[in-house]
């Protein structure tokens, strides 16, 4: 048992010691006497003080000293916990649309749930989700959401499970499976997480594989073209999704292909002259470069310059897609060799159909998440008080009147038999 | 009806003579000497005789002796109207069980009507109570027994006022027995006013003897009569508490004794055969 005010009792304590105390040194009524000649006596006071070996009215002692021990314990709240034992876990799985395949993570997560340590385990991707044990295996074999890992959401909701866990447990453990990208981290991730008084600890699964590796793009840039750098710097593909760039207007063959389930991406080569820098948004990424703008034909926009007008559009024909990038690239500088910049020329050349990919989070961050302490969190500090409510105290409560009422009757029964 | 347990009270003053405190005014022949000068067989003086002297009373042998006339002159003795005034209010009721006061006041009551009766003096009752009882003074024999019947069939209770009743009594000796805790000062008044008509006041101060050494320890003193009247009575209290009451028995006597009555104080520990015998030698070494 816990007491969420432990000075009331406290009190009470004190208070029970002064009523004995009161009892000792009570100021007693004597006995009753008729006398005649009262009237001569010297009218000073009806009450005398001595200070007996012993309390008087020990019944009428018993019931005060009840009455504010069980008032006092009841201001107390006193509040009966469960029996705490050992360790309790959380296990974090990344389920969003960054995670590849944690089989290695799920096989060592197979393995100490077998060691009896009450677990929770939660699947995020935008929305956490708490699952049995028992569906570990189910979960594995699901397909990836496609919606981006939060974080934030993810380490709030273990926090949650961390408290009911705590009700029962000495120290709370914390697992992350995930692979960190930088997109499931915002700005009160790390807020939320010095939430969590004690070590991460965060196995790393693999990010999804860039898709720009599943594709193969096809180009007839010349060696002085703008784009040239950033193109370059695209692995050769492996699969046999091909992406076609042209820098002309699209041609019957060019149709064609995209009707087969190609993706062609027309990007006229036309070159900014004097522009003022713009803001071009695509994937998550920013550049604010001397870029140009050109006319490009409506569609699902893929790319918007900072007024929200849009860059590059797509549209679906057949079972492909053609894709205007309206960005004229500036004559000088080095914007196609910025890693920004070539994201979003990767971002603008994938096969249509193809999820938008992340990178890994830094170290630094990585560090921050796993925490300077090495141990896990105290239970203790995940308890939530607050949501304890003490239904003894009512009942102490009711003991107390009931106490408070035999002392009045005791106490009209001794003036009775006084007087 | 008998005397009950009076009867050894009665024996114990029989004989006893309790003499007017000054010659009386009454007609009727009785014990005690009168004002008047009459024809009885006790010679008193010799007086000149003056015109209109009755000749019958002309003592012819000093008339032969002396060639002058007196007239011979005998002491007359008359009866001495006597009432006992019998305080029974609640104070009187002390100490419980016995409630020695109350017993003490019946018997001199009993016992000097007694007395007074065995001299052929009218005696009556006054029981100032709640409901003042008053037997007429009587000479007839069962008076007594009327007096004993009617004082135990009282109980002390409550309040009385004995002014009243000093007033109204119809008696040339009055004998007050209370304790003197009730209407002092109103009864004092009235006393004088007795006295100044030439009737003979005593006053018995019934006093117990837990009212002069109270029981030990501490006790929250309650005045029977007045029940808000609560005082603590401890160790130091009791000194300044003994000093107030004698003080106040000894005010009291000298003021009554000032106004020309008789103060008589009787413990409750005091055969109440002794006490009658010293009330009547009392008024025997006052009086007559």
């Amino acid at each position: 048992m816990i007491f969420l005010a432990p000075w009331a009792l406290a009190i009470a304590g004190l208070s029970a010691l002064g009523l004995v105390a009161l009892h000792l040194v009570a100021r007693q009524r004597p006995a009753v006497f008729l006398l005649p000649t009262t009237r001569f006596v010297p009218d000073q006071r009806t009450l005398v003080s001595r200070v007996a070996a012993r309390p008087r009215d020990l019944l009428l002692l018993a019931l005060r000293v009840l009455l504010v021990l069980a008032a006092g314990a009841a201001f107390a709240q006193p509040v009966l916990m469960p029996a705490h034992g050992g360790m309790a876990r959380v296990v974090l799985i990344d389920g969003s649309r960054d995670a590849s395949s944690a089989d290695e993570a799920f096989e060592r997560l197979r393995g100490i749930l077998g060691q009896a340590v009450p677990t929770s385990i939660i699947v995020f991707d935008s929305i956490p989700s708490a699952i049995l044990p028992t569906a570990l295996d189910s979960a594995m074999r699901a397909p990836r959401s496609g919606a981006v890992g939060s974080l934030s959401a993810a380490l709030v909701a273990a926090r949650r499970a961390g408290a009911t866990l705590a009700e029962h447990a000495d120290s709370l453990q914390l697992i992350l499976v995930s692979p960190l990208a930088r997109r499931e981290l915002d700005s009160a991730t790390m807020r939320i997480r010095d939430q969590w008084p004690g070590a991460i600890r965060v196995w790393r699964s693999a990010l999804r594989v860039d898709s720009s590796f599943a594709w193969r793009l096809e180009h007839e840039l010349a060696m002085e073209d703008p784009l040239g750098p950033s193109v370059a710097a695209m692995r050769p593909a492996r699969e046999e999704q091909v992406t076609r760039l042209i820098r002309r207007a699209p041609v019957a063959t060019d149709s064609a292909f995209v009707r087969q389930g190609g993706t062609v991406v027309r990007w006229d080569s036309s070159s900014a002259t004097g522009a003022a820098p713009e803001g071009l948004v695509a994937g998550g990424d920013v550049v604010v470069a001397a870029l140009g703008r050109r006319a490009i034909a409506s569609g699902m926009a893929r790319a918007r310059w900072a007024d929200g007008t849009p860059a590059a559009t797509e549209r679906r024909i057949g079972a492909g897609c053609l894709r205007e990038v309206g960005v004229a690239m500036p004559v000088a500088g080095d914007l196609a060799l910025h890693a920004r910049f070539q994201r979003i020329v990767r971002e603008l050349l994938r096969p249509c159909g193809t999820l938008p990919v992340d990178t890994p989070a830094d170290s630094g961050v990585i560090l921050r998440l796993v925490g300077a302490s090495t141990n896990a969190a105290p239970a203790a500090a995940m308890r939530q008080e607050k949501e304890r409510s003490s239904t003894l105290a009512r009942w102490l409560l009711v003991l107390a009147m009931v106490f408070a009422l035999a002392e009045l009757a005791v106490r009209a029964r001794h003036e009775g038999a006084v007087t | 009806m008998s005397a009950g347990p009076y009867g050894a009270l009665l024996d114990a003053v029989r004989g006893v003579r309790w003499p007017a405190a000054r010659r009386v005014t009454g007609a009727t022949l009785g014990a005690h000497p009168s004002q008047r000068r009459g024809n009885s067989s006790e010679f008193s003086e010799f007086r000149p005789y003056r015109q209109g002297d009755d000749p019958r009373r002309v003592d012819w042998r000093l008339l032969a002796r002396s060639d002058r006339a007196y007239v011979r002159l005998t002491t007359d003795r008359a009866t001495l109207r006597t009432t006992m005034i019998v305080d029974a209010s609640a104070s009187m009721a002390f100490p419980e069980p016995g409630l020695d006061k109350w017993r003490l006041a019946r018997e001199l009551a009993v016992g000097l009507a007694s007395v007074a009766h065995s001299e052929a003096d009218p005696v009556g009752l006054t029981i100032a109570g709640p409901q003042p009882l008053v037997l007429a003074p009587r000479a007839r024999r069962s008076v007594i027994l009327e007096m004993i019947r009617a004082l135990d069939q009282t109980t002390p209770a409550g309040t009385s006022e004995l002014e009243p009743l000093v007033t109204r009594a119809r008696a040339t000796r009055m004998v007050i027995i209370t304790d003197l805790l009730g209407d002092a000062a109103a009864m004092l008044a009235a006393i004088r006013l007795r006295i100044a008509a030439r009737v003979e006041v005593i006053v018995v101060h019934i006093v117990a003897e837990q009212e002069v050494e109270p029981p030990p320890g501490t006790l929250l003193a309650v005045d029977p009569e007045r029940a808000t009247t609560r005082r603590i009575l401890d160790g130091p209290m009791r000194a300044a508490y003994h000093a107030s009451f004698t003080g106040w028995m000894h005010e009291t006597s000298a003021s009554l004794t000032a106004a020309g009555a008789r103060y008589v104080r009787a413990l409750t520990s005091e055969p109440a055969s002794h006490a009658v015998r010293r009330i009547a030698d009392g008024s025997a070494r006052r009086g007559a």
